[in-house]
């Protein structure tokens, strides 16, 4: 069986931003799908494969899942929690993506055991080379372990 | 026969006689030398000599000294003429007392009338001569009493008031000399200002021959007006009626009197407790401002030890108290608590100074005591109102907080959005965009860029109001060092000094301290980019006991004028286009030093650099 393309899981429930890190990601040419969630909902019902995920083929494995934090339904602080909760998701690095330069939320995403916390930068180009890079690094340079 | 018994009757009338003589007087007989051939029996006991002793002797032996040469000399020139002398002589007697004599000496002539014997008749007037010595010596006394006398005296005649006697005081009051006064009238030198003192004055001497302690203004002839205490008393001084009249000058002492009761009178007045006390620190006055405050009336007090007023647990206050006032030193406005007479605490403030007598010699305090119940309960209530405020003050600032917080938070997708829109146009649709509007998306583009950095650093700022303070010891050299060694690429390729010198440690939040530098060294380097070299210092000093740490530029500087504009939030004293900046470094660095409980100033002047000094600890109350 071929080898399944990578999958990356974007949580963001702007639009705008989930455009531009689209297109950054478009970008940087790597060999990987990106799915875009609007919500914590949406994205546990991915990762577990529930609702209107449940008839998914083959079951979701992201390689990787960017998470904002501000997320309607389930936020993201919650949706980390639930994965790194679960072994069967444990192992998937979850970076978060936020505009929060929160003591507060840092301390707590990684006592949550998040992978990588990374703020969203204001300027459009710097906000590009942070998902190249985010992206590139988490795919191409980190060894993830065989599934 | 008939001579015989005439001879015989005239040697019994001359024995008879010298029996006689004998009886009354001293008799002694000497040879023109004075060498003595008889003496009597009253004499011998006189002189206390025996008969054997004195025959033959010079008279001189008797001789007591007493009188001059000349005196001497005198009397025998006179007997040896063969006149009679007499006079009085004071003699030794064999035991050494002296005695007196009233003498006649009779010299017994030869037929030359030279000469032949001296006889001396005396008669003992010790008695006398002692009297009249005491007399005089009592009256040298008296008249030195009256004339020394401190008091002023004086003896007129009751008639027209001639001065007969006047003293030196008096003399001296009157501003002339005993004999001047003497013979005047004494109207002419002073007159009672009340006609009616005076007849009452003179009623009281007509009728009791005396009028004692009467107090009564005299003018002087000078034109002063003296208050005096005067005592009369009528006398007979040469058969005529005088008086003898004391008069002490009290002006001065009236006047202590009056100031004395009026100091009284303000001090019963007080509403204030004024209380005296001697080193043993017992009660010596108590007034009626004591009496309100404190609840003791004065007798129930007096004598008793303010240690009565003193809580159990404040006594040790007496006794730095009793200290202080020993050494000279005053207490002032001493706020402590004292008990009333009913045992309930009072509120008081408390001045405490050293009484002295003339001498300078501390021997008592006065202790002025005030209730400050109600300035106590006041405070109490400003600091309760204070605390409400400040409480108030918080909540507003955490919720106006979290509003900006939330606001610029809020703010940051849309302006991300709209620039990086435009960045998308311009890229993916350049071949369809004229260059105008490709020149108007990069405006929009760059704007939006400047707006993100206004909500950054307005979130930054915000972020720092919330944040704990987590003050620890901190090694001040080594965070700027990692402050420049950040700020580094900022400068890379310009010639820059840089010096740091002593930086003391000090009690700080590193992460927010390291800010602190960060910001003004960034600031130091940016406005003196245009210098070759730009000379950066890096120091401390110390100012009134605070220590001051710097940081000093000789960059462009400013206007003092607008300093006061520095530290606000997006206040920026130079134009965009000269040096960049969103206006909230300097905000966030006042923000940290005031967190810190200390402050920040700037000294500059355009074209010759600035310097930012700040403080990390409050300002000593006590400096």
């Amino acid at each position: 069986m071929a080898e399944a393309l990578a999958e990356v899981l974007l949580v963001e429930d702007s639009p705008d931003d989930a455009a531009f890190f689209v297109r950054a990601f478009e970008q940087t040419g790597l060999a990987a799908r990106l799915r875009v969630l609007p919500d914590g909902a949406e994205a546990l019902a991915f990762v577990f494969g529930t609702g209107r995920f449940a008839a998914l083929q083959p079951a979701a494995n992201p390689r990787l899942i960017v998470l904002d934090l501000k997320l309607p339904k389930v936020n993201g602080l919650e949706v980390l929690r639930r994965l790194k909760a679960d072994p069967r998701t444990r192992r998937i690095p979850v970076v978060i993506w936020s505009s929060s330069q929160e003591a507060r939320d840092l301390a707590e995403s990684c006592a949550m055991g998040v992978n990588s916390y990374v703020v969203k930068p204001m300027a459009f180009d710097e906000f590009g080379r942070s998902v190249q890079m985010l992206c590139q690094y988490w795919l191409q340079f980190n060894q993830a372990p065989e599934q | 026969m008939q001579a015989e018994q005439q001879l015989k009757a005239s040697l019994k009338e001359i024995n008879d006689l010298k029996a006689a003589l004998d009886e009354h007087a001293i008799v002694a007989i000497t040879d023109p030398q004075g060498k003595i051939s008889y003496v009597n029996e009253k004499f011998c006991i006189i002189s206390k000599y025996a008969r054997e002793e004195l025959l033959g002797q010079d008279h001189r032996l008797i001789n007591s000294g007493h009188h001059s040469k000349e005196f001497m000399r005198e009397l025998w020139t006179t007997i040896a003429r063969g006149q009679v002398w007499k006079g009085e002589i004071k003699n030794r007697a064999k035991d050494g007392s002296l005695y007196w004599v009233d003498t006649t000496i009779v010299p017994f002539l030869n037929e030359d009338g030279k000469p032949r014997q001296y006889v001396a008749i005396r008669a003992d007037i010790t008695e006398r001569k002692r009297a009249e010595e005491a007399f005089r010596e009592s009256e040298a006394l008296f008249s030195k009493a009256f004339r020394l006398s401190p008091d002023c005296l004086v003896i007129s005649r009751l008639s027209d008031r001639t001065v007969i006697r006047a003293n030196d005081a008096l003399c001296r009051l009157w501003s002339s000399r005993p004999e001047e006064v003497v013979g005047k009238p004494s109207r002419e030198y002073a007159s009672w200002l009340k006609e009616e003192d005076q007849q009452e004055f003179l009623r009281n001497l007509h009728a009791r021959g005396e009028c004692l302690n009467y107090e009564t203004t005299v003018r002087m002839a000078d034109g002063r007006l003296l208050d005096f205490n005067i005592s009369s008393r009528m006398i007979f001084f040469n058969e005529e009626a005088c008086v003898l009249s004391v008069m002490r000058d009290v002006t001065e002492h009236k006047r202590a009197e009056a100031a004395a009761a009026q100091l009284a009178a303000i001090v019963q007045s007080s509403d204030d407790a004024i209380i005296g006390k001697n080193l043993d620190g017992v009660i010596t006055s108590w007034n009626a401002g004591a009496e309100k405050i404190f609840g003791y009336a004065a007798p129930e007090i007096v004598g008793q030890s303010i240690r009565q007023l003193i809580p159990p647990d404040r006594q040790q206050e007496e006794v730095k108290i009793l200290e202080c006032i020993k050494r000279g030193d005053s207490i002032r406005h001493f706020d402590t608590i004292r008990l009333r007479k009913d045992g309930s605490a009072i509120d008081i403030s408390i001045t405490t100074s050293a009484i002295k007598d003339p001498a300078g010699k501390i021997i008592g305090a006065s202790k002025v005591a005030r209730d400050i119940t109600e300035r106590k309960a006041a405070e109490a209530k400003i600091r309760q109102l204070n605390v409400e405020l400040e409480q108030r003050v918080l909540e507003r600032t955490a919720e106006l907080e979290s509003f900006s917080y939330s606001v610029s938070h809020d703010l940051r997708a849309p302006v991300r959005a709209i620039g990086g829109f435009a960045r998308i146009l311009q890229e993916d649709h350049a071949a369809a965009l004229a260059p105008e509007a490709q020149r108007l998306l990069g405006r929009i583009h760059d704007n939006a860029q400047k707006m993100g950095q206004l909500i950054d650093g307005l979130l930054a700022f915000s972020r720092l109001g919330r944040q704990p303070l987590n003050k620890q010891p901190v090694m001040v050299s080594a965070l700027v060092h990692r402050a420049l060694e950040e700020l580094q690429p900022e400068h890379a390729g310009r010639r820059i000094k840089i010096s740091v010198t002593e930086l003391p440690d000090c009690q700080a939040d590193p992460t927010l301290l390291q800010q602190v530098y960060t910001n003004l060294l960034s600031n130091a380097f940016k406005y003196s980019r245009d210098r070759n070299p730009a000379i950066i210092e890096i120091g401390s000093r110390d100012e009134k006991g605070r220590r001051v740490y710097f940081v000093k530029d000789n960059g462009a500087g400013f206007e003092m004028d607008y300093a006061h504009k520095l530290f606000g939030v997006f206040q920026r004293l130079h134009r965009a286009d000269q040096f960049e900046g969103t206006g909230v470094g300097l905000a966030i660095v006042q923000r940290i030093i005031h967190r810190h409980g200390g402050q920040i100033w700037a000294d500059a002047a355009p074209g010759k650099g600035a310097m930012f000094s700040f403080t990390l600890e409050p300002k000593n109350v006590y400096g």
